[in-house]
């Protein structure tokens, strides 16, 4: 992807669809079928063990372009989709203007 | 060993369920002390709140033979070759598992009766793969409980497995209508993709395999001249309060890992052996989440994780570089890699299945074992009755190395237990083991 590209994405991220890819994810990927998580739903009690967390990682990894430092993996940032999603967003806006 | 095997029998169709690669992984350690008899059984202790019927047992367990055989199948093997797989006949023919029942009046009977349990090894050949124990506990009145024991042949099923087995027996306990009518997942599907693709999959985990053990293992049961008894200490401890940070933290698998693992490096440096890399299989539950998934089979894959004992001294760094071995290894493909190739080993007799494992060339296949069996089932919360109050499992480890730690969670109960070869280690070693964890996990003693 093309710097321009990165950058005018960015501009357009918007947490509900960071919610959202992030729900498809985990409902294609982690869950058994039928048993579908929505994006407030907290993901440890829906039954995502930590091995389930470490591929919704490495998915972040793959579709965002960052691992989530160890330090952040505290449970307000990754408790449900949505969670995850905000940290997202505030992560990437803060990577771009560190200012 | 294929010979060692009954001949299939041709007097009546059989049906069949063909054991899993975790599951002959499991058959072919036990090989390596085929002279010594060990056992290959796991206990899953239930306690309940009050004394559980016998009967209601039975006959669930028998109802339970109408949709699924398995419980009162053998272990068999076509000769000349052919694939290792539990055979069962028609209904008629299946006779249920037995239950027994014991009365015990003092907390040491009770660990006797479920240590016998352990030591009382399953022949799947001949005997059922798996029985069930009640034991009362006779306290006065008021506070009288009942501990059922589900003992298993272990490559039968995983503990999951095990747990998802007495949800199936409490639905037709209760004789929910269509309690099998949906009819439950009971063994995984088939792997659909083409067998070049698998065979690619599995030569690259074989490959990788290969290079995790550059030198000896050396485990605490080394220099066991002759396996003794299987023993285990169960302990239950209560979450403090603490920071939600810390609490996410300590429940991965990895912090748990450096964890144990810096206990047994207290154990190693006590008894003097040397200081070479703890080389340590996680199991890795390969079922979906949110649903009970397959009873069946052994639904895991393993990642190796390895660090030297020095390593244990900072927990905290040591969790973190786990938690990147983890991440690379399932970046690369190597967790399903491992599943794949594991169920290849079916193809191999079970004398050369340990060749296709790390470390095996000393006879050493690991350092120590270490899982965590998560949060008994929710809907378990009563069985036969009987509110449950705690449940944890326990598994026979082999000689070699001797020691395993696991984790699992009932209610708000935290439960640890070890489980070790006599001679191996001893109850001091063990104790400190225990305090080291509860420690590092911030958990709390309950009454």
């Amino acid at each position: 992807m093309s710097r321009r590209t990165a950058a005018a994405r960015l501009d357009r991220i918007d947490p509900d669809e960071v919610a959202n890819a992030l729900t498809t994810f985990i409902n294609t990927s982690i869950m058994a079928r039928g048993r579908p998580v929505r994006s407030n739903d907290d993901l440890e009690t829906a039954g995502v063990d930590s091995m389930g967390l470490l591929k919704i990682l490495l998915f972040i990894e793959a579709e965002f372009g960052f691992w989530i430092p160890d330090e952040d993996l505290v449970e307000e940032n990754i408790r449900s989709p949505r969670a995850l999603a905000g940290y997202i967003c505030r992560y990437l806006r803060r990577r771009r203007s560190p200012s | 060993m294929a010979c060692a095997l009954p001949r299939e029998s041709v007097s009546a169709p059989a049906r069949r369920l063909p054991l899993r690669g975790a599951d002959l992984v499991l058959m072919a350690m036990q090989r390596l002390w085929t002279d010594a008899k060990v056992s290959n059984n796991t206990i899953l202790v239930v306690q309940c709140d009050g004394p559980i019927a016998v009967d209601r047992i039975g006959r669930a367990l028998d109802r339970l033979l109408d949709f699924y055989p398995w419980p009162a199948a053998r272990l068999r093997r076509p000769f000349p070759w052919g694939k290792l797989h539990w055979a069962a006949g028609s209904r008629g023919a299946l006779v249920p598992p037995p239950v027994r029942h014991r009365s015990v009046a003092r907390p040491e009977e009770l660990q006797d009766e479920l240590e016998a349990e352990l030591n009382s090894a399953i022949d799947p050949r001949r005997d059922p793969p798996l029985r069930f124990l009640i034991v009362d506990w006779r306290q006065e009145p008021a506070r009288a409980q009942s501990f059922l024991v589900l003992t298993w042949f272990h490559p039968l099923m995983d503990p999951r497995g095990g747990q998802n087995l007495l949800m199936h027996l409490a639905h037709l306990d209760r004789d929910e209508p269509g309690a099998l009518g949906a009819l439950p997942t009971f063994v995984p599907d088939p792997d659909l993709r083409p067998l070049k693709e698998r065979g690619r999959l599995a030569r690259r985990s074989l490959d990788y395999m290969r290079t995790l053990t550059p030198g000896p293992l050396v485990s605490p049961g080394t220099e066991l001249i002759g396996p003794g008894r299987v023993r285990f200490r169960q302990e239950s401890f209560a979450e403090r309060d603490a920071i939600a940070s810390d609490k996410r933290a300590t429940r991965g698998i990895c912090w748990r890992l450096a964890l144990v693992g810096k206990a047994m490096a207290g154990l190693w440096e006590r008894r003097g052996l040397p200081k070479v890399p703890f080389l340590v299989p996680i199991s890795v539950d390969l079922r979906p989440k949110g649903d009970a998934g397959p009873t069946f089979g052994n639904w895991l894959a393993f990642h190796f994780a390895r660090f030297a004992p020095s390593e244990t001294a900072n927990v905290a760094a040591l969790a973190s570089a786990l938690r990147r071995q983890l991440v690379d290894a399932m970046r690369d493909g190597q967790i399903e890699a491992n599943s794949v190739a594991m169920e290849f080993l079916k193809y191999r007799p079970l004398a050369m299945m340990p060749r296709y494992l790390p470390g095996t060339s000393s006879g050493e296949t690991f350092s120590f074992n270490c899982a965590d069996v998560m949060d008994f089932p929710p809907a378990l919360e009563t069985l036969f009755g009987r509110r449950v109050v705690n449940a944890y499992h326990a598994p026979a480890v082999l000689p070699r190395p001797g020691i395993g730690v696991f984790f699992n969670r009932c209610a708000t109960r935290h439960n640890l237990v070890v489980s070790w070869i006599e001679g191996a280690a001893s109850e001091g070693d063990v104790a400190q083991i225990v305090e080291v964890v509860r420690a590092g996990m911030g958990w709390a003693r309950t009454a």
